[in-house]
């Protein structure tokens, strides 16, 4: 059921904010930065930002950096506007670079729906392998996302086992979180076990850190492991995920505000550590339900504001990690696939770099669902389509065509009708487009039973390519993969 | 391999590819100048291979694109493009045909009065001449005079009827067509087919009912069987 991988297409069609916005936004941003600026406690870093000209200040027991324009321009510029992540295979590697689009699985879900009982339960390391599985197997889903946490496993080896459950069931790039700076050498080592030696150029792994606790404070912790992979020289996403109404302001223009200086100031930050370190702009703004205080993620603002995203980060020439695809329906229902399909459409447009979370989540992030990875690739699927857009030339307009079925025929039998039809419309493997009575012929079947079908089908015969034996011993020998 | 097996299999492979001719291209893109049906039936000919054997060669191309379209890997054009080729290497075939005395049966098309509609009506027509067929197209808005006027002049050889018709308006003409048709005494086998027409319908006016023009080449092969 694999599918040919249509990634890396440019986006850039839907554009929420005007060029005069982008340029406001930023503006104020710069004044975020320069007249607020953030806290940071850690030592290390404070003075990683005051080595660097930044200006620290001791304001009633709060340490914080204040960053001038001017800086905040030149650490942008030494930033590389283009990163490769490799994948396994070089057919899955992903090229980060203007409005390029990837769409991948993402998450630190505790739930998943069991695939046989269809009971919600704590995830474990063999649903991170499974769901890995799934995703090597589906074509639309380009990159892998560690989809929930490991609760089966002792927490000191979850960051290790996490990646590695990843990188043995798919050749799609991996991603998972870090906060624990110990652990990032073991990662790194990982990884250059895989890779056979450097890892630089297409590192088949890369980190997620929130390091941002919004509003505007470096999370120490997190911190410390930044520091460490940058360091490494290895691509890193700065994860800031703050919520409108609740730890930014409640308007989407505030909320982007206050991120685009979060996230230039992690720039800045890993810029003075390592010029010209690779670092992914990885704004995922959110809004709290005003009514609870619950987090959301399905509502269109999210999708707008997540594809804002994407044009405060090409503005500033950096490729970008944002989230689609995230649905506040705990159940894989109607309302989980439209909110979905919005928020994938938007950012698909939008011309994201990462999009995570794309597949597989429910439930405001709390869980994932195993068929439901099925049908999301197929809302990528169609998104991607949109992303590619209608070609317009000599071949695809057709004028000789036209001219030879002229008036009342068909282009049933037309050669151009053959070279095109295959490419042409996006193909589903899910949807059904059969009228009622066929359907009926044939047990209404739901498409949720469907995708589990699909979901079973891939966990009993599909076989990703496997890590060289030999490595794979090296690897068990040196570190605890359960 | 032997140079008659050789071409067979080539006619095979280029009927399941749909490529008429030289001229035409395969899926790819490629093949273009490499001989096509036409080329390659008129090659084995020369090459003293019996047209039974040719045609036996057609038929099992046929079931390999029926198969292939089943699944999904085929579109209807693939169908039509397969179905056009043997066509046109029946045209080849023909003269071979009749020196022994066999004759393609005879099927008579139509869009019914005062409808236009004609792509379903010309994907069946292209369909039966794939499987074989001798078809007598009427083209589009045609009154059930001219129709019953046709099959009395071909009266002895054809084998059935094939109305279409898009709409629910002008369906009701084919009721006038199997009705003229019992006013004059003649048995034929109706087959009717398109969007707005059910089964009961064709029940109703005592016509065969096809889903689609594939079933329709189906019933179409039924009704020789039973002679």
């Amino acid at each position: 059921m694999s599918r040919e991988i249509k990634k890396g297409f440019s986006g850039g069609q839907y554009k929420p904010l005007s060029a005069y916005d982008v340029g406001r936004i930023h503006e104020t941003a710069f004044r975020i930065l320069d007249e607020i600026g953030v806290r940071v406690e850690l030592k290390e870093a404070l003075d990683i930002f005051e080595r660097g000209g930044a200006e620290v200040e001791v304001n009633r027991g709060e340490k914080i950096v204040r960053i001038s324009s001017e800086l905040v321009e030149a650490m942008v510029k030494s930033a590389p506007s283009k990163i490769v992540l490799g994948g396994r295979e070089k057919e899955n590697d992903l090229v980060l670079e203007g409005t390029r689009v990837h769409m991948g699985t993402g998450g630190a879900a505790l739930n998943v729906i069991d695939i046989d009982s269809g009971e919600k339960r704590k995830g474990t390391l063999r649903d991170i392998a499974d769901i890995a599985k799934l995703a090597d197997a589906l074509g639309n889903i380009h990159f892998f996302v560690r989809p929930c946490i490991a609760q089966d496993i002792p927490i000191e080896d979850l960051v290790v086992n996490q990646f590695y459950a990843g990188l043995s069931n798919t050749t799609k790039h991996v991603m998972s979180g870090c906060d624990n700076a110990e652990k990032v050498e073991e990662v790194v080592e990982i990884a250059e076990l895989i890779a056979g030696g450097e890892v630089k150029d297409r590192p088949p792994l890369s980190f997620i850190t929130c390091w941002m606790d919004s509003p505007l404070c470096f999370a120490s912790n997190v911190t410390k492991a930044l520091i460490e992979v940058v360091k490494k020289d290895l691509p890193v996403i700065l994860s800031s995920a703050p919520i409108a109404g609740l730890t930014s302001p409640i308007t989407l223009a505030g909320t982007l505000v206050q991120l685009h200086a979060e996230e230039l100031s992690g720039i800045v930050f890993t810029q003075l550590i390592n010029p010209g370190a690779p670092v992914v702009y990885g704004g995922i703004p959110s809004m709290a339900d005003m009514h609870n205080l619950r987090y959301i993620a399905g509502g269109m603002e999210f999708g707008m504001m997540n594809a804002a995203i994407s044009q405060l980060s090409q503005s500033i020439g950096l490729p970008n990690y944002n989230s689609a695809g995230i649905t506040d329906a705990a159940i894989p229902d109607i309302q989980a696939v439209y909110e979905k399909a919005h928020s994938i459409c938007q950012c698909a447009l939008s011309g994201s770099n990462l999009i995570h979370h794309a597949a597989g989540m429910l439930e405001s992030m709390l869980t994932v669902d195993y068929g439901q990875y099925v049908i999301d690739n197929e809302i990528i699927g169609m998104a991607m389509r949109g992303v590619r857009g209608i070609e317009v030339n000599e071949d695809t307009e057709a004028l000789d065509e036209i001219k030879r079925v002229g008036h009342g025929g068909d282009y049933l039998r037309s050669k151009h009708t053959r070279r095109h039809m295959r490419t042409e419309f996006f193909e589903p493997m899910l949807a059904s487009r059969e009228e009622r009575e066929d359907k009926d012929k044939q047990g209404l079947r739901d498409i949720r039973e469907l995708a589990k079908s699909k979901v079973k089908e891939v966990l009993d015969t599909h076989t990703p390519v496997e890590i060289d034996p030999e490595v794979d011993r090296r690897i068990r020998e040196r570190f605890n993969i359960l | 391999m032997k140079i008659s097996e050789e071409i067979l299999t080539k006619i095979k492979e280029n009927v399941v590819k749909g490529r008429r001719n030289k001229e035409d291209e395969d899926l790819e893109g490629g093949s273009v100048g490499e001989p096509g049906v036409e080329e390659l039936v008129d090659g084995a000919l020369k090459g003293e291979i019996g047209p039974k054997k040719i045609i036996e060669c057609i038929n099992d191309a046929m079931v390999v694109v029926g198969k292939k379209f089943e699944t999904g890997e085929y579109f209807v054009p693939d169908m039509l493009a397969s179905a056009e080729a043997v066509s046109v290497g029946m045209e080849v075939l023909e003269p071979e045909l009749l020196k022994v005395g066999q004759k393609k049966e005879k099927f008579v098309v139509a869009t019914v009065e005062g409808d236009i509609h004609d792509i379903g009506k010309n994907i069946f027509a292209m369909m039966l001449k794939g499987a074989g067929f001798a078809v007598i197209d009427m083209g589009t808005d045609v009154s059930a005079e001219k129709i019953v006027k046709t099959v009395k002049a071909e009266d002895g050889e054809i084998v059935g009827i094939g109305l279409s018709a898009l709409l629910t308006t002008t369906m009701e003409n084919m009721g006038v067509v199997t009705e003229k048709l019992r006013e004059e005494g003649m048995s034929k086998s109706v087959l009717v087919g398109g969007a707005a027409v059910s089964k009961e319908f064709a029940d109703k006016i005592g016509a065969i009912y096809c889903a689609d023009a594939f079933e329709g080449v189906d019933k179409a092969k039924e009704l020789i069987k039973r002679g």
